[in-house]
């Protein structure tokens, strides 16, 4: 049984060690994901319960798909034998080999996929290119505003069901936390479209599920999280914290929320549901930080504190988290639909060192601008 | 009240009832755990006797249908002061309330003083509901409850082996069958990954740790029950109301640190829920360790702001740093100073159990008996308060 997991039955005598799973912490590949994602399914259906796993193959459309989320979750649509349609502009390449993948299974999903090129801002070509199609569910991945969704559910009346990317961003700041699904949401939070997009959803009666994620990291991240993080310890350098550095946050990784999406298709209980889907511990900033240095096999780093107050920084973000407690329980996942994480974070960090970073890969290159004025250093303009 | 038991009979083993016994209720504890067989006949004699009386008091019985809803004979052992006293005033309620039997052993002598504060001076409670009070040393537990018999006993009061092990040694000779205790969630080993969990590594040199070892060598079935703070009518030791003494006289709340700290602070009826849900669900509950707690964290500033809000009034905050205060800091704060946050996670999952602790309700009225009981005129003393506050170079109030 996987370490770092909610816990089940606990016995006082064996002391459950938190082991790490060594298939994914060396390489990766196409073949060894899957296997373990079998296993993983076995593992996590709760006894007796009705999981209704897709058993027929469906016409799968994702909104997205070729950059982050979708890269891992259609990979998993195409290996359950389902037709998968990525809807994209095109800007990046519709298929790229993962790292570590084997050319074998990359070919075999490649010549799997199929793409729609499109622009999703184009309400006429959705509608016309969907309702020409026809599709059984669709993946909104990359769905940002409610008017995005009109069209795909005006061109698919005999939708099965919509599953959405949404954010746990839309919750209400509050002082008693973790965030719950049946928590207040905030209609002028930043990821206010999200929130209009579940209401339309809910108001359309069509058969929708909303995933809301907290921090999603993991090999591939092009948000700079757990990125930000190994570039300053790369370099040596002290890492910047805001305020006390006991601000709690969450994150995700990527290959267990594609894993959630792909338990939620097809899914009776999951009909109108809305889901938080993250991993099952918290971590303070400075723990990240430390279990980013783990994950990489750095030592132990240096944090400095400092006050945001005192610093105008202009438009750059000197720390890529918000400067609060933000985090989501994910138990309404694991109860109702068996959905329990696999990666630890410092598993999954190390996943994501392995598989990105520690090769040489990254989305954004090293800034340290923001970190230079907290440390009161000459400042170095680009 | 026979019928309605009668209903939810469901055998689970096949042992045959004592042919002495002919009230329905004795073949539905031998339908439970496999481990009361030597103990069932003596209870169930010991309840035939007493039953019909019983019964008649529990109009408010009410009857789970899927669960054996056995009825048992319960000792609770409980401390007599502290932040844990009040966790047994509402177990033995609960457990009242729903029909079981229940002796609450109050550790020391009835006519203490510390007796005449809550919840003790409100055990009368326990007596009208159906319950004994009895009063004694757990060195002496052989002879205070001597010749008495239960099927669960639960130790709220021990922090170490040698309080624990004269109630555990004498519940295992006397024919217990399941055997509760109170632990603390201050055993976590300090984490950066919140929450503490079961499971979770603890302090190895706790007294409460060895505890939880030796019950789990020597008790077939048991279980240990770790929690936070509580607030509830009854409490023992001040909790909310360390807030609503400055809150209520305009003086400042002085957090130390920055007041991001989570903590768990529970309505104490959800401690008592969860114990009750481990005694009438006693297999899946065996061999279990369970946080003890609500299921929302609250942050120190948070609990500040709730409590202002509970009583409809301003609240400044001020925030210090604890070791400019010295020696002084320990007594200067409720709380640790810390993250110190555990989840419920294996009583929903195991017990099926649910919070209900609603901390922007519950303190309500915790405000209005903080108000009826006159708190809010007393004289109190802000000595430390005041040190705080000069150390910040802020106004003292006069």
């Amino acid at each position: 049984m996987a370490g770092g997991v909610a816990a089940v039955q606990h016995n006082f005598k064996s002391h459950p060690s938190l082991s790490l799973l060594p298939s994914s912490q060396s390489t990766f590949c196409g073949t060894k994901f899957i296997t373990s994602v079998q296993y993983k399914r076995k593992v996590c259906q709760p006894k007796g319960a009705l999981n209704v796993m897709a058993s027929s193959s469906k016409k799968i459309l994702v909104m997205g798909g070729t950059r982050f989320i979708g890269i891992f979750l259609s990979r998993l649509l195409v290996e359950e034998g389902h037709q998968v349609t990525l809807f994209t502009r095109g800007k990046a390449p519709v298929t790229q080999p993962l790292p570590g993948e084997a050319d074998e299974a990359y070919n075999a999903f490649k010549s799997k996929i199929l793409h729609l090129k499109g622009d999703r801002k184009d309400y006429d070509f959705v509608k016309t290119s969907l309702a020409a199609e026809g599709y059984d569910v669709v993946y909104d991945i990359n769905g940002r505003e409610a008017e995005e969704v009109e069209p795909i559910l005006d061109a698919l009346p005999n939708l099965e069901q919509y599953i959405y990317c949404s954010s746990a961003g839309v919750y209400l700041k509050s002082d008693l936390l973790p965030h719950r699904e049946v928590d207040a949401v905030d209609p002028k939070s930043r990821h206010k479209g999200k929130l209009e997009t579940e209401a339309l959803l809910e108001s359309k009666g069509v058969n929708y599920t909303s995933i809301r994620p907290v921090y999603i990291y993991g090999p591939l991240n092009y948000n700079p999280v757990e990125e930000w993080f190994f570039h300053r310890l790369k370099a040596g350098r002290p890492i910047p914290i805001p305020n006390s550095g006991l601000q709690v946050t969450q994150l995700g990784h990527v290959k267990d929320l594609a894993k959630a999406f792909i338990k939620v298709l097809g899914n009776e209980k999951a009909s109108k549901q809305v889901y938080n889907i993250s991993g099952d511990r918290y971590v303070t900033f400075d723990g990240l930080a430390r279990a980013c240095a783990k994950a990489g096999g750095f030592p132990e780093p240096e944090l400095i504190h400092y006050n945001p107050k005192e610093f105008d920084f202009g438009k750059k973000k000197a720390f890529p988290f918000r400067d609060q407690h933000f985090f989501a329980s994910v138990e309404k996942a694991k109860e109702e639909l068996g959905i329990i994480p696999d990666y630890g974070l410092v598993e999954g960090l190390t996943d994501s060192y392995n598989l990105d970073f520690g090769r040489g890969t990254f989305r954004k290159e090293a800034d340290f601008t923001t970190d230079d004025i907290i440390l009161g250093k000459s400042l170095v303009l680009s | 009240m026979a019928t309605l038991v009668q209903s939810s009979l469901h055998f689970t083993n096949l042992s045959p009832p004592p042919p002495s016994l002919s009230l329905p209720l004795s073949s539905i504890s031998l339908s439970s755990t496999s481990s009361l067989s030597s103990s069932s006949s003596i209870s169930l004699s010991h309840r035939s006797l007493s039953s019909s009386s019983r019964n008649l008091s529990l109009s408010s019985l009410t009857v789970k249908a899927a669960v054996a809803s056995e009825k048992k004979k319960v000792l609770i052992v409980n401390t007599n002061s502290g932040g844990h006293a009040v966790i047994g005033f509402y177990f033995a309620k609960e457990l009242l309330g729903s029909g079981h039997e229940v002796t609450v052993l109050t550790v020391g002598d009835e006519g203490s003083d510390k007796m005449k504060k809550p919840p003790f001076s409100r055990f009368s409670e326990i007596v009208e509901g159906g319950g004994k009070t009895v009063w004694g040393d757990v060195g002496a537990i052989g002879t205070v409850l001597e010749g008495l018999t239960f099927d669960v006993v639960l130790d709220n009061n021990g922090k170490d082996l040698d309080t624990v092990k004269p109630v555990a040694d004498w519940a295992k000779s006397s024919g217990a069958g399941q055997f509760l205790f109170i632990s603390s969630a201050g055993i976590y080993k300090l984490t950066e990954e919140p929450p503490h969990v079961e499971g979770d590594t603890v302090k190895a040199d706790a007294g409460h740790v060895a505890v939880e070892k030796y019950l789990s060598e020597v008790f077939g079935n048991w279980a240990s029950f770790r929690p936070q703070y509580m607030i509830g009518s009854g409490n023992n030791k001040d909790c909310e109301e360390w807030f609503f003494d400055r809150i209520v006289r305009g003086r400042p709340v002085p957090i130390p640190g920055s007041g991001m700290q989570l903590t768990n602070i529970s309505h104490v009826r959800d401690l008592s829920s969860m114990l009750t849900k481990a005694v009438e669900n006693p297999t899946a509950a065996s061999g279990n360790i369970f946080n003890c707690v609500s299921d929302r964290a609250v942050t120190l500033n948070g609990m500040a702001k709730l409590c202002a809000q509970a009583a409809g009034l301003p609240v400044e905050i001020v925030h210090y740093d604890p070791k400019s205060i010295g020696s002084d800091a320990k007594k200067a704060f409720p709380f640790r100073n810390m993250h110190f946050y555990a989840e419920p996670r294996a009583a929903k999952d195991i017990l099926g159990w649910k919070s209900s602790t609603n901390l922007p309700e519950d303190l309500k009225e915790r405000f209005e008996e903080y108000v009826k009981i006159g708190r809010d005129k007393k004289t109190i003393k802000f000595d430390i308060d005041d040190k705080i506050l000069e150390s910040l170079k802020l106004p003292v109030a006069v």
